[in-house]
């Protein structure tokens, strides 16, 4: 006799078995892990295991002084850190009724492109890297560093530049920059047909990357996926065109899309957007030795700023997607409270889970790289 | 003979203890008697040296700086230094950046699987003294409290030529017999385990014995095992009594 509340023991079949995929490992895209349940070689269930590259940033900024957290901030998304101070400094400036000098703001367009170029070559370089065509991860990674060398021309920092605050950006374009930029868009432009050639009409992507990831346009609004991952189900959505900050609004450019939604379509999408960015890059060259003024308007003393009370809650177009700051001010030498709204929260732990049921286990990295997340945004 | 030395050793030690209030630290190293010995142990470096592996693993944000590193511009290769995906074959443990206490148990965990000998490089201020994040709840600030450190790399973040140099420093550490840091670990595990256990909790203990690798390398100094390691026996006493348990019925059937 059984009692009537018996149940029997559920074991799990014999040929499902649970793998852990990093923190430690190759296909992981920075210190990220996934729990993931296979059968076989096809993934059954994947949970993302984040919190490795947790910070407290939310915490510390309220520690800190409004211009201190400007040093803080490009830490939280390390590949692609620009659009975090441009981002942080808008929220100051929109709260503190700060009008920013048209040089300066012409200046920031110029590197949020450059970040965002390095950003994509960064990315499809290593999503090549998890298909083994580690050539292309060599050369995107090589012409990086072009950029960067110009980072550092600019600003002095080749990753970190802190060279944005609230009210403008620190420093003058040094003389002969413009060229220089000009002289490498030229070469990186010339680079886009190699690139063609080794990786994205290459067979072996194609086929790699072709069906695997797919997301609908539904619910890729429904997830609340933003940036070239949301561009690459069709849908032409940019902050830059439809929410224009800064200058964008006087920039001619294209929204490029792709109808498949999967990793294939976001890499084309990238590689459309280098072309796209070259273009702003260009019109950037052509349109600031005209524009002369200052570059950055007066603030009082950074050590003893009371910034009035307010809340703001600007968004910028980054390599990812759409990043917002929301910042509330009450009257103090310090934020009240930041939130940071990152693209990759969103990509890195619910879509990329979502995504993974049903590919095989070679294809998560892949998926990840395509989906370009960011851990340390994750994490924060 | 012998046994007087130790013992003005030991007594010299708990002196000094005394004083500083402090656990000291302590690297007792054999000078080798055999003069071929010391030819074949120098040929023995010289081949390390040349011939690392790092593992791949990026703990924090300097690790952007090593795939320029890593390829064409700067190419860290041709110092005989190349990536390993696995913690078993590899030679450096590179934690790049601020370690996260959640962060801090794999990087034990992965050192500890890593045979040696292996060397650690703290790259960034972050592993130096907690760097930007000196007030974060999440962040371990001092990484040689929890693992013996050969090369420190500082700044936020090094560039790639600065994390050459340090790796050039690496090998030449290496080729004179200087980089014997992971002893240490072996000598003073009681230090280095307290310190994990402040951070993670007296329950804290890892698959990996330690103290009988300590003993297979013939490392074991009066700091490897003390109040620390004594608390990993008594975690460990359950299993043991379980055990017992066992044999006990194995005994009756």
């Amino acid at each position: 006799m059984r009692p009537e509340n018996y149940e029997a023991r559920k074991h799990p079949p014999s040929n499902e078995f649970e793998l852990n995929f990093g923190p430690n490992h190759p296909g992981i895209e920075g210190n990220y892990a996934f729990k993931v349940k296979l059968n076989g070689d096809e993934v059954l269930e994947a949970k993302a295991d984040a919190g490795y590259l947790h910070r407290g940033f939310e915490k510390l900024m309220e520690g800190r002084l409004w211009i201190q957290n400007i040093a803080l901030v490009p830490r939280i998304c390390v590949p692609d850190p620009v659009p975090m101070e441009v981002c942080y400094s808008l929220a100051i400036e929109e709260i503190a009724g700060l009008e920013v000098p048209e040089r300066a703001q012409w200046i920031r367009v110029m590197q949020l492109e450059m970040s965002r170029l390095a950003a994509h070559l960064f990315a499809f370089g290593g999503h090549a890297a998890t298909c083994g065509m580690y050539t292309t991860m060599f050369w995107g990674v090589a012409d990086r560093d072009l950029i960067l060398d110009r980072f550092e021309e600019l600003t002095g920092g080749r990753v970190y530049s802190i060279y944005n605050i609230p009210g403008g950006v620190r420093r003058d374009v040094p003389t002969g920059f413009l060229e220089r930029l000009g002289s490498l868009l030229d070469y990186l432009e010339s680079r886009l047909p190699d690139y063609d050639n080794l990786f994205f009409t290459n067979q072996i992507f194609i086929r790699r990357a072709r069906d695997v990831g797919v997301m609908s346009q539904e619910q890729a609004l429904k997830w609340g996926v933003t940036g070239p991952n949301l561009r690459a189900t069709g849908l032409a959505f940019d902050v830059r065109r439809d929410d224009p900050y800064l200058v964008y609004d006087q920039i001619d450019f294209d929204i490029p899309t792709e109808p498949g939604g999967d990793c294939l379509s976001r890499n084309l999408v990238r590689r459309s957007e280098l072309l796209q960015s070259i273009r702003i890059l260009r019109q950037v060259i052509e349109r600031l030795p005209s524009i002369k003024g200052p570059i950055r308007c007066p603030i009082p003393n950074p050590l003893a700023w009371n910034v009035p009370v307010g809340e703001s809650y600007p968004r910028v177009e980054s390599s990812k997607g759409e990043l917002a700051y929301y910042v509330v001010s009450n009257g103090g030498d310090k934020p009240y409270r930041v939130h940071v709204r990152g693209p990759s929260s969103m990509h890195a732990v619910q879509v990329l889970e979502k995504l993974a049921v049903g590919s095989r286990l070679e294809d998560i990295a892949q998926i990840m790289f395509s989906l370009d997340a960011c851990p340390p945004e994750v994490d924060r | 003979m012998s046994k007087n030395k130790t013992l003005t050793k030991k007594d010299q030690m708990q002196q000094d203890k005394a004083q500083d209030g402090q656990q000291m630290l302590v690297d007792f190293t054999r000078p080798r008697t055999n003069p071929m010995a010391n030819v074949f142990d120098g040929l023995v470096r010289f081949c390390q040296s040349r011939s690392m592996f790092m593992l791949h693993y990026c703990t924090g944000c300097g690790a952007i700086e090593l795939p320029p590193a890593m390829t064409s511009r700067f190419d860290m290769e041709r110092l005989g230094i190349q990536p390993m995906v696995t913690p078993r074959q590899a030679d450096i443990l590179l934690i790049t950046g601020y370690v996260s206490v959640k962060t801090l148990k794999r990087i034990i965990l992965t050192y500890e699987q890593m045979a040696a000998p292996k060397y650690v490089i703290g790259i960034c201020s972050c592993t130096v003294n907690g760097g930007m994040y000196w007030q974060s709840y999440a962040t371990a600030k001092v990484l040689r409290e929890y693992l013996p450190v050969d090369i420190y790399i500082a700044g936020c973040m090094p560039r790639p030529e600065a994390i050459i140099e340090g790796l050039q420093v690496l090998m030449d550490d290496i080729k004179t017999g200087r980089a014997e840091n992971w002893k240490r670990y072996f000598q003073n595990y009681d230090y280095y385990l307290g310190n994990q256990q402040k951070l993670f909790g007296d329950h804290w203990q890892t698959p990996t014995d330690i103290i009988s690798e300590a003993r297979h390398y013939d490392l074991i100094t009066e700091n490897t095992l003390g109040k620390h390691t004594a608390l990993l026996e008594k975690h460990q006493a359950p299993l043991q009594a379980l055990e017992m348990t066992l044999q006990q019925n194995r005994e009756r059937v």
